[in-house]
């Protein structure tokens, strides 16, 4: 394993996988910084680019824009109080305060070198688990297949939101979308209503940027004309200049805490669909509970900067495992990434790391040199990020949206998937004023090929339906989804209780 | 009856599932296929049509709810502009349709100038330059990369033959 890691690592550092690696971290960094750029949207801007690359110079850059954008937000969070990221919320509870009592570099550092180490511990996991992971995954068969990627719906239109029906809809729109075109087993045209624009059903990565890059850039344009959106910028330029070996010995002080918010970090990570924002708070909020100091927290308490940063950059790496492992992506940055591989004719799954270990060991070298790069762009284009901030969001807007249909035009060089472009668009903005969550809909999107196959797999080895059920793995993955369901219903219930309104659904 | 937002999507979904559940029950089965093309997406639509029809009886009860009790004061929230958002899909269609027609590079340039003036229209000449600036050094500079770096053969003009 560790020849693979340094044969990865060497290959890396190679200036045709360094370069797009930096130039992915530094695209994550500043897209993680600006206020209503988010990780998915930096991706799938820089997705068009990385089409003609070879495949692990592409999955380097996203696997760079996704370990630069986790701790990027951190940046904005600290010094203008506005989370660059829905990951870095929690963050701005304490590194703002902290900054506007006169110390912004420590603030700044005490994110920056949380992330770096909990993301490398985060990476650490990464590399044990997804073998091990993948092989307890090559004894499966079509029933636990199907049995698994049930469970990963079932969490994710559960976890992902408050309404577990809206989800659970979502999902079903996503499987719909998937059995438009052409009969995976037969081969044959179905619901396509004799149209040969939607004959192969709808391509999966311009669905995808579709609903994603026009839900946001449309939801962010309708609060254009709301006031006092700019948050509360420090008087002055202020000094980061810190002693970093002290702000170290500040996280190392805290071990429990720390390795407590990575662990968070990498088991929300895992669960598909939950997030790095999840992530961040959950870890914030345990960090408070087991703090000796919790009236500190949201004064610029250190803890609270350690916990929420170590626990959001370790969920990367276990947004990976889960992908690399099993396929399934664990959230929008890894549903981008899966598509990449697509495009490239790699087929992500317990299969990936044993047929592509030079990939599969690139994308883990990538992830672990992320994190210096990560550490050196942040370092030193600070106030250049700070300055991208002003851009206005009329300049950014079209930038972006030409990048979109670029995009979606350059998969196949035909206008059909600019078209479909268009259409998702309209409908992912609609689904999101409709307060329908867009996760389970594109794990749907992603999984309906995969659970038809597997379906029909598992009937034409043997049609006895029982054994998804009497099969130990698969009747046990079929459990926890149902549990998970059960478990989604009392939480909506107890949250009925709680809150009595309800508030206009945003992106 | 009055339905709310949740009720109307539920009844579209419900339309939908039921609407395609006949075409799916009529597929033609394969014959060394235990279940045909139709089996799973019949299991979709029956899971789209009770997952909806759960969402519309829902939001039913919440109206019933909500009359019995009598219709509270929802907060007015932040103005939102809704004029600005159609304005941005409609200039958003009008590039898709002319990229084949016009072509990319000056498609892309009208559309990015017609996006930043929907969004924040310029006041001083300076703006305006800028606008125009930020135009076509857009549309220059996509070209420039995906045609001649990245060997993307962006559309041309079926009119301007550009």
């Amino acid at each position: 394993m560790l020849d693979l890691l340094g044969n990865g690592i060497l290959t890396v550092l190679q200036w045709k996988y360094l370069l797009p690696l930096f130039a992915g971290t530094f695209a994550g960094v500043v897209g993680g910084a600006l206020p209503g750029v988010t990780i998915t949207m930096t991706i799938i801007v820089l997705l068009p680019f990385t089409y003609g690359m070879e495949p692990l110079a592409g999955l380097a850059a996203m696997t760079g824009v996704y370990v630069g954008g986790s701790a990027g937000g951190l940046i904005t969070a600290c010094l203008l109080g506005i989370p660059g990221t829905p990951s870095a919320i929690a963050t701005t509870f304490d590194g703002f305060p902290m900054a506007r009592k006169g110390e912004p570099g420590r603030a700044l550092w005490l994110g920056v070198w949380a992330s770096f180490f909990g993301g490398l511990v985060g990476g650490l996991f990464l590399i044990l688990v997804t073998g091990p992971l993948a092989q307890i995954a090559l004894a499966f068969g079509p029933w636990e297949y199907f049995s698994l990627f049930v469970l990963a719906m079932a969490m994710v239109a559960g976890l992902a939101e408050a309404s577990l029906i809206k989800g659970l809809v979502a999902t079903a729109i996503g499987l719909l979308i998937t059995v438009v075109g052409t009969d995976p087993i037969g081969g044959g045209n179905r619901f396509n209503f004799g149209s040969e624009f939607i004959g192969g059903g709808f391509p999966f990565l311009p669905v995808l940027i579709g609903i994603f890059a026009f839900a946001q850039i449309m939801t962010d344009i309708e609060k254009m004309r709301q006031p006092g959106a700019q948050g509360e910028v420090l008087a002055k330029r202020p000094t980061l200049s810190v002693s970093h070996l002290k702000v170290i010995g500040e996280i190392f002080g805290r071990p429990f805490m720390f390795l407590w918010s990575v662990v968070v970090g990498i088991v929300i990570g895992v669960l598909p669909a939950i997030g790095g924002s999840a992530a961040s708070v959950l870890a914030y909020d345990q960090a408070k509970k087991f703090s000796k100091t919790p009236e500190k927290f949201g004064t610029g308490h250190p803890e609270g900067i350690i916990a929420s940063e170590a626990s959001n950059n370790a969920n990367v790496g276990g947004s990976l495992v889960t992908i690399m492992a099993f396929g399934i992506p664990g959230d929008a940055v890894t549903a981008v990434m899966l598509g990449a591989m697509t495009i490239h004719g790699i087929q992500s799954g317990p299969l990936f790391v044993v047929q592509h270990p030079d990939l599969a060991y690139g994308i883990y070298a990538a992830y672990i040199l992320a994190h210096p790069l990560m550490v050196l762009i942040i370092g030193a284009s600070t106030f250049f990020v700070l300055r991208l901030t002003s851009v206005r969001l009329a300049v950014l807007a079209p930038v972006v949206l030409v990048l979109c249909v670029v995009g979606a035009y350059a998969l196949n060089n035909t206008m059909q998937s600019v078209y479909v472009l268009l259409i998702f668009g309209v409908f992912g903005y609609v689904l999101v004023k409709a307060g329908f969550p867009l996760a389970p809909l594109i794990l749907g999107l992603i999984l309906g090929d995969q659970i038809e196959i597997n379906l029909i797999r598992a009937i034409m080895t043997d049609d006895n339906p029982w054994l998804f059920l009497t099969r130990p793995i698969s009747g046990g993955l079929l459990l926890a989804a149902l549990l998970s369901v059960v478990l989604a219903i009392w939480q909506h219930l107890r949250h009925q209780k709680r809150t009595a309104g309800e508030e206009e659904a945003d992106f | 009856m009055r339905l709310g937002r949740d009720g109307i999507a539920g009844l579209i979904g419900l339309a939908v599932s039921l609407l395609l559940l006949p075409q799916a029950l009529s597929l033609p089965k394969l014959p060394i296929v235990p279940v045909g093309p139709g089996f799973y997406p019949t299991i979709v639509f029956v899971f789209l049509g009770l997952t909806s029809a759960v969402l519309l009886a829902q939001d039913i009860l919440a109206q019933r709810r909500a009359g019995s009790v009598g219709a509270a004061e929802i907060p007015a929230g932040p103005p939102r502009a809704y004029g600005l958002v159609a304005a941005a899909f409609l200039i958003v269609a009008v590039y898709i349709a002319l990229l084949p027609l016009i072509g990319f590079r000056i498609a892309t340039a009208l559309f990015v100038a017609a996006f930043q003036l929907a969004l924040d229209r310029p006041r001083t000449p300076a703006q305006w330059a800028m606008l125009g600036g930020i135009a076509v050094a857009t549309s220059a500079l996509t070209y420039l990369v995906f045609e001649t770096y990245l060997l993307v053969l962006l559309p041309r003009g079926a009119w301007t033959g550009w």
